[in-house]
């Protein structure tokens, strides 16, 4: 019976086959989406126990409705729910829900506003990252997009002006929007604090990015700017104070995209300034660094394969972490927590509205492994990760 | 040397006429732009420039018609297209197109909504929808 309930949404989804929505009728459409992986680490973990054998805990199922009521409205709204080992457990949740207006459009040239909670635009790959058919691989290069602050940059509520402006030599796009992030979130708690007992509370913060096409997609380059603000709440109890912290980042994306090949690499820094904490540890302005390189090529026949080198340094002016571990004694043996340098190979075929991948990496470092999953005192600074993933969309 | 252009001229009509534009008898014009071909079948531009809003049908991506349109009229990938159409409507930025499975489907849907846009390899002398010329 349990099984029957459950392979009937299955059957459903199914007999959609190869369409591309679901038109529910005039100007409403449906899509979803959905992804299961198994993972396999040497030492450390990812979606469950992938130390001790094959972990299962990372999947990720949405859907999402649009309604165009006219030429210039459009209604759009996704629901979401992610497990990732002990860092996201399934909770369903809004991922956008918005209204956009055209303001103008006069053929080449458009403008716009949106106004709900909306995706942030930020490098090439942000606003879509829980969908498995848009990711460069089955994981997203962490670096710049380090699944452990993905609450945090993933969306917010907010109001958004955009534009668009087509030309024979290419295509600009642009977004500005202010923002509240969203950042009640242990991970992002653990990730700025360490051990804070208390939570995190967004404030107004904003983000822009401007994208340049020429040659109909050959060339495509990106430069996304912003700065998120965020306010501590310590608990009744706690060795933190109310403090505050500004993040100013910027990502500089380039792709080059030829029948065969994809060369994309992206670049990006963020300062971290706090202060009200009451620690001076905490206090200290620091500089993240991150940058990776992929090149992907596709073989025909839904086949493809990727290699990406893939780089974070915690600290810009601390690169090794010795200078980190050398000031905290509970850290004194962990200089790799500050950094992670991330070779990996990947190979995919897509055959229809399904995707399957694996992919292979050696990593040196942790800097953007969940310590929720992969405790400090249990961590291992080179390491292997071998991943697998089965994909639907429609 | 005018006997090869013209030549020429015939080859690249031919050339040409691999896969065409089809639009709604109601839509306006005889031609489009390159770039605003790009824009409306990449579903960043959402009507046409009389106000009204455009309907774009799609081939699967594997179809033929399809792989010629994107190289020959558009002048990208066909998985190009696909990218930006995901970005697109998994971020809620925009709507999909509707695919069809066929080219004659392709035709009826086109012939039978407002605003519609699509492609075929060819037109007949009695269908019921109207070619637009992408000029670069």
């Amino acid at each position: 019976m349990l099984l029957n309930r459950a392979a009937l949404p299955l059957a459903c989804a199914l007999s959609i086959s190869s369409a591309m929505a679901v038109e529910l009728g005039q100007g409403v459409q449906a899509h979803g989406f959905l992804s299961q992986s198994l993972v396999y680490t040497s030492d450390n973990r990812m979606g469950g126990n992938s130390d001790d054998g094959i972990a299962t805990e990372m999947r990720e199922i949405g859907g999402n409705l649009s309604w165009r009521p006219g030429a210039d409205w459009l209604l759009s709204g996704q629901a979401l729910a992610r497990w990732a080992g002990a860092s996201d457990n399934g909770d369903l949740r809004l991922d956008y829900g918005f209204v956009d207006r055209t303001l103008l459009a006069d053929g080449d040239t458009s403008v716009g506003v949106r106004l709900g909670k909306i995706k942030n635009p930020y490098g090439f790959y942000n606003t879509t990252r829980d969908v498995a058919q848009t990711r460069p691989g089955i994981i997203m290069p962490q670096a710049i997009y380090l699944d452990r602050a993905r609450n945090f940059f993933l969306a917010a509520p907010g109001i958004g002006f955009y534009g668009n402006h087509e030309s024979a030599n290419g295509n600009l796009s642009w977004q500005v929007s202010a923002l509240r992030p969203e950042v009640d979130d242990p991970d992002l708690t653990y990730f700025m604090l360490g051990r804070g007992l208390g939570h995190f509370s967004g404030k107004a913060s904003w983000l822009g990015q401007a994208l340049l096409e020429s040659e109909g997609g050959r060339w495509r380059a990106g430069l996304s700017l912003g700065q998120m603000a965020m306010k501590y709440h310590p608990a009744a109890i706690d060795p933190f104070m109310a403090g505050q912290t500004r993040l100013p980042t910027w990502v500089l994306s380039l792709e080059h995209n030829t029948e065969y090949w994809s060369l994309t690499g992206e670049f990006s820094q963020t300062s971290v300034h706090s202060n009200g904490y009451g620690n001076p540890a905490i206090e200290q302005d620091n500089t993240t660094e991150a940058w990776y390189l992929q090149a992907t090529r596709r073989f025909g026949g839904g086949w493809q394969g990727f290699l990406r080198y893939d780089v974070l340094y915690m600290d810009k002016h601390d690169r090794d972490g010795t200078a980190f571990a050398a000031s905290i004694p509970i850290y004194r043996s962990f200089p790799y927590l500050r950094f992670a340098k991330d070779w990996s190979v990947g190979v995919r075929r897509d055959v229809g509205r399904w995707t399957w991948s694996g992919e292979w990496h050696h990593v040196d470092g942790t800097a953007w492994l969940s310590p929720t999953d992969t405790p400090v005192r249990t961590s291992v600074e080179k390491w292997d990760l071998l991943l697998l993933q089965g994909a639907w969309y429609f | 040397m005018r006997r090869y252009g013209g030549f020429f001229l015939i080859f690249f009509s031919l050339h040409a006429a691999a896969v065409e534009v089809i639009v709604n008898r109601g839509v306006a014009g005889t031609s489009l732009a390159q770039a605003s071909a790009r824009a409306l079948f990449g579903m960043r531009l959402a009507k046409w420039p009389d106000g009204r809003p455009v309907q774009v049908f799609v081939l699967p991506d594997d179809h033929p018609a399809h792989i010629a349109l994107c190289k020959e009229q558009l002048n990208i990938y066909p998985y190009q297209l696909r990218q930006s159409w995901d970005r697109l409507v998994y971020s809620g930025l925009a709507q999909a197109p509707i695919e069809v499975a066929t080219e004659e489907a392709l035709i009826s849907r086109v012939a039978t909504t407002p605003g519609a846009l699509g492609y075929v390899r060819k037109v007949k002398q009695n269908d019921p929808v109207k070619v637009l010329h992408v000029v670069e």
